[in-house]
């Protein structure tokens, strides 16, 4: 058995030898200390990875460095990697590590979405990192982070406004027509107050939960793109994000809340 | 165009109108009062008066016809601090004073080539900023928070219970009549068409964010003339341009600014001007530092609220104006008044 001194120096060296590989790290084992992302630290995360190591190059997320309005700060995720033939950008997901519930969105993606490119607003309680994580369909993996900070908002004085008629007017833009295999900009827009289930009213009670869960976006019946909302999105949820039919279709968009209430808007597209 | 570059070429179309037209008839709110406090020559008062009625009777005719709403306007928040809106007219009252002229005021004579200006309108921009967001913003969040009052009505029309029809032409003809009722004023054509452009300039920034920034997706914030987080993004802007998108505010700043300066060199009225010693330097740096604090807690400045706010009727409007006027009376003519004032 070696001398107990002996066992100190050689984790000493251990150590050491630790340090100067982390030392190198940046320079020849870069792909390494890139995916040792802050995705790691989160839990959900880690289900999503299932053990991959994800590619940091190809996803990335758009957001102002300084936002003063923390309750909508628009985000964009954007994905331009190629994947191998066949093979089409499945899931994106996206989480806010500072607040309460870290989830923002999930997005699920058929070929029939077309461009991997989506915009929306979202809540954002303090300076944190948000983090975006996209798989294909064949369970390739990336991910990617972003800073944000948030500033007191500029303009304060907004009270507890009456909130908008919940699910109430939705609005699609939607170009009538498409070239085949081109990716046409969809954008969506709901009236509902996305109530968090964690803010009091002005009597001092805590407001239920009241959000839309779901939204689905159809083409002649199959789901092209999906949306699973959270709290962290902003109030009157707004999604932009692409189709690419192949076909004449016919499109409809539907939201649903945690409440059992739905909206609908039905549209058609022509293909050339 | 996209709606938010278009929402910024008129800005910079009206900021251009503004700067001009406030160049060459020399309109200012604190001239006004002072000339008629201290020399009896209310001119420059009754522009003002005629630029306030003007702004009130075209934008409420807009919301009348249903070409816009003004109910998304700052100015008419559903709840207000009791103390901060007025108190913060009378910070920016004060420093108007100090400063020798509002941050619109600034930016008219820097355009005109007053150096000085351009130490006020830096003091006003980062005091403004630093009430917003920075170093002030928590005590500012916490004095809001403390004082806060929910509004029994949000504008005076629905205070009083009348169509705003009523109020609006009421208080915009008493206005009119006032100014319109000494013969100097009739008799200056100088004063009375800067007060009828500059107050059109108020509804023409309503249809800009409010009509050419109409979009379902994406709204542009309705506002209007407002100077005070203006210039503090302006300076923002001119230091993160390459990340931050140019909006209404700013490009209403850059116009005033180029406005006044092409005015300036057209009616040769150009001329570079410093301070005279640090203690005139020291006041005008201190009235900056008031105004934008003073700006942010009150929610607009002389013009911001003066003309805009009060185009909307809001109810914080007239305590943040009569905060305003308390203001400049101690600086002018109150306990407060420095010795070396130097009237404008």
């Amino acid at each position: 058995m070696p001398h107990p001194l002996l066992l100190r120096a050689l984790s000493r060296r251990r150590l050491l030898i630790g340090a100067g590989l982390m030392a190198l790290s940046p320079l020849g084992l870069s792909s390494a200390a890139l995916a040792d992302g802050p995705w790691q630290r989160l839990d959900a995360a880690g289900d999503l990875l299932r053990g991959t190591t994800p590619a940091t190059e190809g996803l990335a997320l758009e957001l102002p460095h300084v936002s003063e309005d923390g309750s909508a700060v628009p985000l964009s995720v954007r994905f331009d990697a190629s994947l191998a033939e066949g093979d089409h950008l499945a899931e994106i997901h996206l989480f806010a590590t500072g607040n309460p519930y870290p989830e923002i969105a999930s997005f699920h993606l058929s070929p029939e979405a077309g461009l991997p490119e989506i915009s929306t607003r979202v809540r954002l309680n303090e300076s944190q990192q948000v983090i975006a994580i996209a798989r294909s369909h064949r369970g390739e993996t990336f991910a990617t982070a972003r800073d944000v900070r948030i500033t007191v908002s500029g303009c304060l004085m907004r009270g507890d406004d009456q909130g908008p008629e919940p699910l109430a007017n939705p609005r699609v833009s939607l170009p009538e027509r498409a070239a085949a295999g081109e990716p046409v900009e969809v954008r969506t827009l709901i009236s509902h107050p996305m109530e968090t289930g964690l803010r009091e009213g002005a009597g001092g009670e805590t407001l239920p939960r009241h959000i839309i869960e779901r939204f689905t976006v159809t083409l002649n019946g199959e789901a092209a793109f999906t949306a699973d909302l959270h709290q962290s999105v902003s109030a009157n949820p707004y999604l932009r994000f692409h189709l690419s039919p192949t076909e004449d279709a016919e499109v409809v968009f539907e939201w649903q809340d945690d409440s059992g209430e739905s909206a609908r808007h039905e549209a058609s597209i022509s293909v050339s | 165009m996209s709606h938010t570059e278009l929402v910024a070429w008129s800005g910079l179309v009206i900021g251009l109108a503004f700067g001009a037209t406030a160049q060459a008839s020399g309109f200012c709110l604190l001239r006004g009062l002072n000339h008629s406090w201290t020399t009896g020559d209310s001119r420059k008062l009754r522009a003002f008066a005629l630029a306030m009625a003007v702004a009130l009777l075209g934008s409420q005719a807009l919301a009348a016809l249903g070409v816009l709403s003004l109910g998304g306007a700052l100015y008419l928040p559903p709840s207000a601090s009791w103390l901060a809106v007025p108190l913060g007219g009378a910070l920016f009252g004060y420093g108007m004073v100090l400063a020798n002229g509002c941050g619109a005021r600034s930016l008219v004579l820097l355009g005109s080539g007053n150096l000085r200006s351009f130490v006020v309108l830096v003091c006003l921009g980062l005091s403004a900023a630093m009430t917003l967001s920075g170093l002030l913003a928590p005590l500012r969040v916490w004095l809001e928070g403390a004082t806060t009052l929910a509004l029994p009505a949000r504008d005076l029309p629905g205070l009083l219970g009348v169509p705003a029809w009523l109020p609006a032409l009421v208080l915009g003809g008493a206005l009119i009549a006032w100014a319109l009722a000494s013969r100097d004023f009739r008799a200056s054509p100088r004063d009375w068409l800067g007060g009828l452009v500059i107050g059109a300039l108020v509804p023409a920034g309503w249809l800009a964010t409010g009509v050419l920034g109409f979009d379902d997706f994406e709204p542009v914030r309705l506002a209007t003339l407002t100077f005070i987080a203006p210039i503090a993004d302006a300076l923002q802007y001119a230091m993160l341009a390459t990340g931050t998108r140019l909006g209404f505010g700013v490009s209403v700043v850059a116009g005033v600014l180029a406005g006044a300066l092409v005015m300036a060199l057209v009616r040769r009225d150009f001329a570079w001007q410093g301070f005279s010693g640090p203690g005139h330097m020291g006041r005008s740096m201190a009235g900056g530092a008031l105004m934008g604090i003073g700006g942010v807690l009150a929610l607009g400045c002389s013009i911001g609220q003066g003309l805009s706010g009060f185009s909307t009727l809001a109810l914080p409007t007239f305590a943040a104006l009569a905060g305003i006027a308390a203001g400049a009376w101690l600086g002018i003519k109150g306990p407060l008044t420095l010795s070396n004032s130097t009237s404008t």
